[in-house]
Order: C-alpha cells, then structure tokens, then sequence
C-alpha cells in the first residue's frame, strides 16, 4: 500500500476544509467551490476545467502559474445532472450527463456557456442511482467512447438501454453499442497508440480491478449486461455465455468473445476500485515512465502505474503501487502542459483513506524514484527493467513469485484462489545492470504472476519505491 | 408447481449437517451428526450437540394432521416426506395395532383453536419464502428465478423437502405451524421465522399452492373417526412400548426409557441392522451413514462441542453462515440472498460467525437468538435471522465460553477524548465512518451501511479494537477499508496519530456521546432551496411528471417549468417556490423529485409520433431557456420567458406547420399565431 510519492512533490491546491467544505454545517450554495472533480481537461495553457459531481463546470486559472490563493475560479456552466467526464472538441467541452452527451458551446466569449447542445443520446436511463454515464474519451482514430454502469438496486432494470455496455458516439448523435460486459467502468483512457483503455470495479462477476483493452465485439465478464443483448440493435451475440462458478481460464476458454483484462489489480494488494486512466506521455518531463497507464485508485487515494507489452497481439501487462496518500478518493487524472500531474478527487458516495471529502492536487517530478519501470514476460520468465542499475549484491535471494487466478462467478468480488509458489531459477542481471533477467519455473498462461522483492537496492544505494508486481500472463510469448 | 420436490433425497434419512460436510468420508464427526439428528441419542443418551434434536410434539395432531398422512407416514416415513428423519417403528405390528397407535394418538390434546384469516395472497407469500430465507434451507419452486442467478441454476442438493403440505395438513394448523414452530417442533431444527401481520398467512397460501384469496374456501382436515377406548388403551401401551416419547413430546404419556448403547459392535442386531428388527426403530441408512454411525461408536467420541461444528452442522446455521471458514451458502442459494447490492455481499450475506461468542456480548447474542425487539441491525439484509426463543440462552452462554478470548488486547477509554471520538467518526477530518454508516435514524451520506449509533450495546470493545484494525480479517470481502492500514493512523492531527486512542475515543463517543458525530448537512435549514432572484436557474434532475431527463427552470418571480429533454415538450409547470436541490446534489440515491410550490399543473403527452427529437437548449441574454428539437423534417426552437406574471412560450419552425402542443389545465392562455411562430402566454388567477 502506498502511503508516499516517492520522488514526486505533491501540492494541494484546494482541499475540502470546514468553512466551504460542501457537507459541513456552514456551507451554502454559492459559498466557494465544492471541487468534488469528477472530470478534468487541459483546455489552456493556464486553464485547467473541472467538472464537479454537484454538476458543474468550472475554469480554473492561475494552476500553474500562481499561487493556490491566487487562483481564479470561473463557473462555466452549471444545473448539469452528475456530470462524469470532460472533453474539449474543437472549442466546446463535452460533458456526460446522467441521460446524454452534451456539447458547452461558448457562443459569445464571456467564459460561461449559452449553449448546452445534445451531443449524444440513447441509452436508458431509469432513475436508478448506480446508472453512472462515463467519458466521452477519444482514441487514436478519433472515435468518442462512452461506457454505461450497470443499475443496481431500487428501479434498476439493465435490460433498459445498454447497461454494461460501452460504445462510441455514432454519426447521428446515437449511442452505438461496442462491446459488453462491464458493471461500473469508471474510466477510460488511450495508451500512445491510441487504442483506448477502461477500468472496471470489483463487484458482482468482477473479482477484482480490471484494466481492459477496450474494443467492440468482446465481452469482458459481467452476464448483467447481456440482458441488452436482446435489442434488435445489438452489435453481435454471444456465440457461447461462458458458465459460471469455475476458475477465470477456464471460462474465458468457453467463448470466444469473453477477453481477460490487460491487467488485474489485485483486491487490497494494489487498492480497491479503480477510477481514471491517463497515459504518461510527457517526454520525460513526469519521469521515465512515458507509455504507461496512471491509474486512480478511489478507496486507497492514491495513484497506481500500469506497464503495458503486446503479447500474441494482445495487450498485457503489470501493475505496481506508485503514488499515494492523496487527501480523497482519487477520481480523475490528466497533465498540465508543464508536464505537472493534476489529481482530483472526491469521497462522494463511499469511503477512502483520504480524511478530506474532496480536493486537486498538482504532482510534480523531482528525481525519478528507484523502481520497477517495464516487467516483461518472456518464454522462460521475465525481464525487469529498472529506473537505474541494480547493485548485483543485493540480487541474492531478492525475488519470490506466485500465481493465482480468481473464480468467474456472479459474487461480489472474489478471493485469490489456485495460489502457487513458483521457483524463481535465476535472476541474471544485464550489462548495464539496469535490467535483470528472472528464469522462473511453472508460468501458467492466463494466471496473475506476483513477484515480491525483497532488499533489492540500486548500485547508489536506494531502495526499491515498491517492492512487489503483479503480471497478468494472459500468454507466455513464443 | 411442485413444492417439496427438492432434488438429491433419497430414501435414505436427509441430515443436512451430515451430508454438506460429512457424506464424502465416514468420519466421527459425520457420526456425532448422526447420532444427534437420527434422534439416537434421546433413547441412549450422550449427544456432543449443544442443543439436542427432538421430535415433533403429538399435541393436537387430530386438528393439525390429517389421519390417513400419519397412518402412511407411520409405516413408511419417507412416504410422507422425502428425507425424513422419522424412523420406522411400527412394522412387526399388525393393521389392527397401527390403528390402535392412531386412535390413541388422536385423544392427544384439544387446546389448539386454529382459525383461518379473512385473505391471503400467495404471491406474496412466494415473495417471503424466497427473499427472507426460507430457500437457505428448502428448495424454491421452479418458477420463481432470482436477479443476477445464471439461466441454469440448480436447486442444492442440501434442500430439507417440504411435506405435501395439502395431504398432510390444513391452512389453519399450516398458518399456526409458522407462527409457532417450537410450539410442535421443540428441538429448534424448524426455528421461528419472525412473520409479522398477514405473513404467514401469505406463507401457508404460497407452501398449499392456494391462489383463492379467501382461506376459508381451502380444504379442511377430515375428521378422524371416533375413537373406541380400548383401542385407545391399546395404542398407549404401544407408544410407550416403543419408547416415543424418547423423542416425542406426548401429554399425559409415561416419561420415556433410557436404553444404555449396546457394547457389541456386531451392527447386525440393533437399530443398525439391514433388517428391520421388529420393536427397534428401522433407518434406510446409506453405506456412508452407516459407517460413520460405526466410526462415532469406535472411536473417541467428542462429549462436548467444543468449537461449534456439530451443533451449527446440525441447526443448518451454516446454511446462512460461514464459520472458521466452512459453511455459508451454496452456489445454488447464494443467488437467494439479496440485499443492498451497493453495500457488497455484506449488504445481503448473513455475517459470518467466525468469534461470534467473542465478537458479541453475551446479553445481546440471547437477544439475537431469542427475536429480542431491535436485535435486527442489518435492515438491508432481507433474509430474517430465525429465531431460538427456548436456546437462546444456552446458545449464547455457550458460544461465549467456547470463543472466549481471554489474552485479547483491551481497548483502554480516555474520559477526555469524547470529542476526538465526535470528530474521528465525522468527516471534517475525521475517518469519514458516517460516509457509509448510518447513526440512529440519520441516513449516512453514502452507501447505507451499518448503524454504528449502538454498536456499544452489541461488540466487546477488545473486539471492535481488533476488527478496526483488519476490517477484511474479520469479514472478507467487505467494503470497510481498513482506516489505520498496518496500525498507522490516517488521520495524523487527531490525538497525536495514537492509533489505539483514537479507536477508543471512537468507541467513547458511541457510548456516551451526545449529539451526532461531525459533519451531518443540516437539511432544516433550507439552504438548499434554489431561489430564483434576477436570472431563471436551471437544473437537471430526475423529476416526477418529467421522467429521468428532466430539466427545471425556475424564473424570478415565482413560475417555475420543468421541461421533459426525452419526450421534447414542457411537462409540468406550478407557481411559488422552485426546487430543493439537495438530493439532486448531494444524495448518492437521487429520487425523483417533486415541485416545491404550489398550483402544480401537468402538460399531457401531444400523442403525435413525430420522431421528435431532443437537440438541447440556448440561454439568451437574460439567461432565459431556448429549447431545441427536431420533428419530422422541422427544426423547431421553444422558448421560455416570464413577464408580469405570466409564462410566455414561443414556438418557431423552419418548415411545414406548427409542432403539436398542450397546455397545462387551469391556466389562462393568450395566442398569438407568426409566420412560422407561435406564442401562447399562460396567466394566473
């Protein structure tokens, strides 16, 4: 668990405090900014816009340049129903809304919006509480993905309206329906590629975090969603509804269409439910991480780093702990133009370790931390990629690895289950040092492959940031 | 329908306990099950069983039970139930002497006055049997297919089947049963079920298939035949010759006769053996059974249960509970269990029972078991703990002797931390725990978890430390996260970071605080009301009248509209104060909301099919709403504007004629007719 950032400076900008903080006795409408953020976009090179659960939009002005006192704060637009996602297109901000798309158009410059125009519409909305709508996120071909909640509870009724369902923003302003199976997939984000990214919630037939390669004509586990299946609109069907109750493989080996996550995050392990996906791609500016997937992490407030390889044409990868401590459930993610990462958060709804109920904080880059960069499978094992050379002396009996994998089934979450020790053969370390070559025996495809390290330093004497990985080896390459 | 037709039963007797955990391998354990449930131990003696199975009280059987069922059920018990427990006693005897057993039988007790209630409703009844928890322990009935259950679910292979109830019983003495059932089921295995009102009422018409709504047209028992007194005579010398009262209750019979188990292992010649033995009770065991019955006779028997595993195998708890990690529900009653889904499977799941002796006081565990008013504090669970009024306090004293935990570290109080406790539970810097707990009848502001206003009446402090600590320890799967991860308090400027203080500042408060932990809204203050004063205000909503994508627009001045962004029309307008926004803003489960004011008025549906469709809305200059759409081949803009009083509403089209539109009703209505516009002004009395 991270409770650190290792080698990055955290400022808070603004932090729910008593006087103006939303809950407390005193707070009034109007009295400062509730900045519970639910969606953020760089639309400035001093601007950031915030979206807030409460539903509305404001400009933030100054972030970078002033300082948190200083800050101008501009409502943009507002009476929006929870707003959770931001986009600029063109000029115009895209905003989710509980029953569509809109486009905040700026028609005569005054920063707050005249036009709240129906970008997208289509999907059912009950009135259910759990219907989140999230995105719009573009990929690299320019297509704005959407993705639906599941309802759960009181009035829901998934087989209204794509529930589970993720989709793109079609020609006509329709919802189209990609690719099902999701139950809260809260965000969504594209790699360099540009092919995009979405984490979903452990819950009913989630067993832990996913991170998902997200794409039409798959179906990612949760059977909740198939009731839309039934739509005479529905994309393709399912040639076989994998059966529950049995070991993750073994389902996913039933149909065609059911796909494994990139990577899990493993329950507790590396948090509780994941939030927003932001690739790093700052040129270095935010460390040497640039390709890799930020994740926010909601009930731990705190950040966690995917590394991603394409394995058999398919993406996988690892996870590791990465930033932490924030003061509220992290929520949503992006960069400043300063290469300066903006984190904004809320507790709204549920409970995090951050003691504050919402807050931005801004992350900046002082010296990269001592840390497992890449983790790539190879044939045999894997190869380590570090942020600096390794001390070979501490190499000796430094790694320890395990595998699990989850039961497939409609629970609320799962436990670790088929745990095995693996024999770690060697550990080999390259030339330069900075990577080491683990031989490990029995990797088991499809299976999480925990790797724990212990008194590994660098050759300038620093500590391991994290110590432990966890590769989903969805294949083991040729 | 076909009630008690549970799948797996065979002839042989059906011990829940013994065939969840023990059928697999014959064990001592699976024979200490045995020899409790098979009622072995009521003629012999020596059961480790914390409460020991009994038969059915005989009481009033000629008004419950219908004669020619029990003559059957006599001579074959599996015939009257599947997996009956019963054994066979009478064969050896002649029809004669079987009749004389009846007879005798039937001049047991004439207490019951059983009526029937003016309706029942059998659907709701199904409703009852599958959510509060009947279905843990017997099997649903076909038609009935609970949410989030995969297509091809199966009914457990543990399901205790029901009689047929409609040969056996009549409505009346079924609806009294429920309501009772220790009055005639004394050994707890059928426990009560907490039914309020019209409930078991509802129950009986579900478990009869009985869809009339009038109970009095439901069949009655058949009298049984009078009686000859020396029949009567005959048969009571029978049951005490066959030792019934060992197992049942039966007013006025003779105290029944302690038989010491036979030394011998030979199997052969006792209750064991393959062959009925005329005078000896008869069991259709499976190999299996038997077995274990020998092995629990070989070997070292257990004399006491000493952590709960006969006793919770035997009461089937374990049907709803898991237990150091064994039992809870199956994969086929699991889907069964339905609660608040947003508070995880701890919002549907009975907790485990896992320390529960440790984890509860001791008063409060007889109150659970005893259906003690309050003793429900999981109202989001819809399964009912059933209740054990006649052990309750056996039970509790027992559970606590055996998961005492006498080296648990204390939690040590500070009078002067009140304080820290109000602000730790809060969320002004606080540990947030009212995100999600309710506290008394203040509604959390999150998910709607457990109460935590009482939890001084219910936890041992010593465990409430530990469980804060390692929430995920005690309850896998739960939501809680744990607060101070690794010992290390999160919240570092309360109590200088003392882990242990604040955990019992937390406790301090829960018990002797006053008032409510930090950071409550407080709703009585109005301050959430949107007050229109120089622009209109707009806000979406989910709003009655309006549906899920509506749109609210109060204008300075008092008139107000909600605007309907699916249908693309104005839906309900009403005068005086515009909206409450609090659940809109700030509830996690936003209803759908109602008007503020007065002179509520709704606008019908045109009925057109246009293909009308919502585009979205302009502000002008005055903030006031442009709302857009398309119809047919129209592009159609709608504006909203108040004057003096009155609502103007001005249509304009690209094409073609005028939009279909309705008025709210009561209202005054001005026209004015353009080219291709339309304005209608809506005034007031």
């Amino acid at each position: 668990m991270a409770f650190g950032a290792e080698g990055y400076e955290v400022t808070e900008i603004l932090t729910a405090s008593s006087p103006s903080d939303s809950r407390s006795k005193e707070w009034k409408p109007g009295d400062g900014v509730t900045l519970e953020v639910s969606g953020m976009e760089w639309i400035g090179p001093d601007r950031l816009a915030v979206a807030i659960r409460k539903g509305e939009v404001w400009f933030l002005d100054g972030l970078l340049s002033k300082k948190p006192e200083e800050i101008r704060y501009t409502r943009f637009a507002n009476g929006l129903h929870e707003p959770l996602g931001l986009l600029l297109d063109g000029k115009d901000l895209l905003v989710a809304q509980r029953a569509e798309i809109t486009r905040l158009r700026d028609a005569n410059g005054d920063d707050i919006a005249d036009e709240y125009l129906t970008e997208a519409d289509g999907w059912g909305v009950t009135g259910n509480y759990h219907e989140y709508v999230y995105g719009p996120e573009r990929d690299g071909k320019g297509n704005r993905w959407v993705t639906l909640n599941l309802g759960m509870g009181d009035l829901s009724d998934n087989g209204k309206g794509w529930k589970g369902w993720g989709g793109i923003i079609g020609k006509d302003g329709r919802f189209e329906p990609k690719s099902l199976g999701m139950r809260s997939p809260s965000g969504l984000g594209a790699n360099l590629e540009g092919d995009m990214f979405f984490s979903d919630q452990q819950g009913t037939w989630i067993p832990a975090t996913p991170v998902y390669h997200l794409r039409p004509g798959v179906f990612y586990g949760n059977q909740e969603s198939l009731a839309s299946l039934k739509s005479p609109e529905a994309p393709f069907q399912m040639t076989v509804v994998p059966k529950p109750n049995q070991p993750y493989p073994k389902a996913l080996e039933e149909s065609p269409e059911f796909v494994p996550p990139a990577v899990w995050l493993p329950y507790n392990k590396m948090g509780r439910s994941a939030t927003d996906i932001q690739v790093i791609d700052q040129g270095g500016k935010f460390g040497p991480f640039d390709g890799q997937l930020l994740v926010g992490e909601f009930t731990n407030a705190a950040v966690n780093r995917v590394f991603l390889e394409k394995v058999g044409g398919e993406y996988q990868g690892a996870c590791f702990p990465f930033l932490g401590g924030f003061p509220a459930a992290v929520v949503r993610l992006c960069f400043a133009p300063d290469g300066s990462l903006f984190v904004g958060m809320t507790n709204r709804g549920w409970s995090s370790l951050g003691n504050r109920s919402y807050g931005l904080s801004r992350v900046r880059l002082e010296k990269a931390p001592f840390a497992i960069k890449e983790m790539r499978a190879k044939p045999d094992g894997f190869e380590l990629v570090f942020t600096e050379a390794v001390d070979p002396a501490s190499l000796k009996n430094a790694f320890a690895m395990s595998s699990f994998t989850f039961q497939y089934s409609s629970a609320y979450g799962g436990e670790e289950m088929e745990t095995a020790e693996l024999k770690v053969v060697s550990a080999t370390p390259s030339a330069d040092g900075v990577s080491v070559r683990l031989v490990v025996e029995g990797l088991k495809p499809l299976y999480v492959h925990e790797l724990r390290t212990t008194g590994l330093k660098s050759v300038s004497g620093r500590e391991l940031d994290h110590p432990n990985g966890w590769y989903t080896l969805n294949r083991i390459p040729e | 329908m076909a009630l008690g037709l549970a799948s797996g039963l065979q002839a042989a007797p059906h011990v829940v306990g013994y065939e969840r955990f023990h059928a697999g391998k014959p064990s001592v354990e699976g024979g200490a099950i045995l020899f409790s449930e098979l009622g072995c131990a009521n003629c012999h003696g020596g059961s480790a069983v914390e409460v020991p199975r009994k038969g059915a009280n005989l009481v009033d059987l000629a008004k419950r039970i219908d004669r020619d069922w029990l003559a059957d059920f006599l001579r074959d018990p599996e015939s009257g139930r599947k997996g009956s427990n019963m054994p066979r006693m009478v064969h050896g005897l002649a029809d004669p002497d079987i009749d004389a057993i009846l007879a005798y039988l039937g001049t047991l007790g004439k207490n019951a006055n059983l009526k029937v209630p003016k309706h029942a409703n059998a659907e709701r009844g199904s409703a009852l049997y599958h959510e509060k928890g009947c279905v843990a322990c017997h099997a649903p009935t076909p038609d009935f297919h609970p949410p989030h259950a995969p297509a091809d679910l199966k009914v457990s292979p543990y399901a205790i089947a029901h009689p047929d109830f409609g040969k056996k019983t009549s409505f009346a003495a079924l609806m009294a049963f429920l309501d009772s059932p220790s009055t005639w089921r004394p050994d707890g295995r059928m426990p009560h079920v907490a039914l309020e009102g019209q409930e078991s009422a509802d129950l009986a018409a579900h478990l009869l298939d009985f869809q009339d709504s009038d109970p009095g047209n439901a069949n009655k028992l058949k009298p049984w035949p009078k009686a000859n007194p020396e029949a009567v005579a005959k048969g009571k010398e029978l049951v005490t010759k066959l030792n019934c009262a060992a197992c049942h209750t039966i007013p006025g019979g003779k105290a029944a006769e302690i038989r010491p188990l036979a030394t011998t292992a030979d199997a052969s010649r006792g209750c064991l053996s393959l062959a009925p033995v005329a005078g000896l009770p008869h069991y259709e065991l499976t190999e299996g059974q038997r077995q274990s019955l020998q092995a629990f006779f070989a070997g070292t028997r257990p004399e006491t249960d000493s952590d709960g595993r006969l006793t919770l195998a035997a009461m089937n708890c374990y049907a709803c509970h898991d237990r150091d990690g064994i039992g809870g529900p199956t994969p086929e009653t699991n889907p069964f269990f339905v609660g608040d889904e947003a508070l995880g499977d701890s919002g549907r799941l009975a907790p485990p029972l896992t320390g529960i002796g440790h984890k509860l006081q001791q008063p409060w565990l007889e109150g659970v078991f005893a259906g003690a008013e309050g003793s429900r504090v999981r109202p989001y669970v819809k399964t009912r703990m059933p209740n054990y009024p006649a052990h309750a306090k056996v039970l509790a004293a027992w559970l606590a002797e055996i998961d005492a935990e006498t080296d648990a570290k204390p939690l040590v109080e500070h009078p002067e931390d009140l304080e820290a406790g109000r602000k730790l539970l809060g969320i002004v810097g606080g540990t947030n725990c009212i995100t999600c707990h309710t506290w008394g009848e203040q509604r959390s502001l999150g998910i709607q978890a457990l109460d935590l206003s009482s939890l001084d009446q219910r936890l041992r402090p010593e465990w409430f430390r530990s469980y804060l600590l390692n929430p995920a320890a005690y309850r896998p799967g739960t939501l809680m996260p744990p607060l101070w991860p690794g010992g290390q308090a999160t919240v570092r400027d309360v109590l200088g970071g003392d882990t242990d203080r604040q955990i019992a500042a937390i406790w301090s408060f829960i018990g002797k605080g006053e008032g409510l932990p930090e950071g409550f809204p407080d709703r009585s203050s109005g301050l959430y009301e949107l007050v229109p004063s120089d622009r209109p205000i707009l806000q979406r909503t989910f709003f009655e009248g309006t549906g899920t994508k509506a749109i609210l627009v109060g204008f300075p001045g008092g008139i107000n509209l909600a605007y309907d962004g699916s249908g693309a029309r104005p839906a309900v307008v009403w005068r005086g104060a515009f909206f409450d926004a609090y659940q809109t803003w700030y509830s996690r489960h936003a209803p759908f909301e109602k008007p503020l004011g007065e002179q509520v008025a709704a606008l019908p549906e045109t009925g057109v099919e246009t293909g009308r469709r919502f585009r979205g809305y302009r502000l002008d200059a005055a903030g006031n709403p442009v709302f857009l759409y398309t119809d047919g081949e129209r592009d159609v803009s709608e504006a909203f504007a108040v004057a003096e009083g009155t609502l103007t509403r001005t249509l304009s089209w690209t094409e073609g004629s005028a939009p279909s539109v309705t008025h709210p009703a009561d209202v005054g209505i001005a026209t004015k007719a353009g080219e291709k516009t339309l304005t209608f002004i809506y005034s007031w009395k």
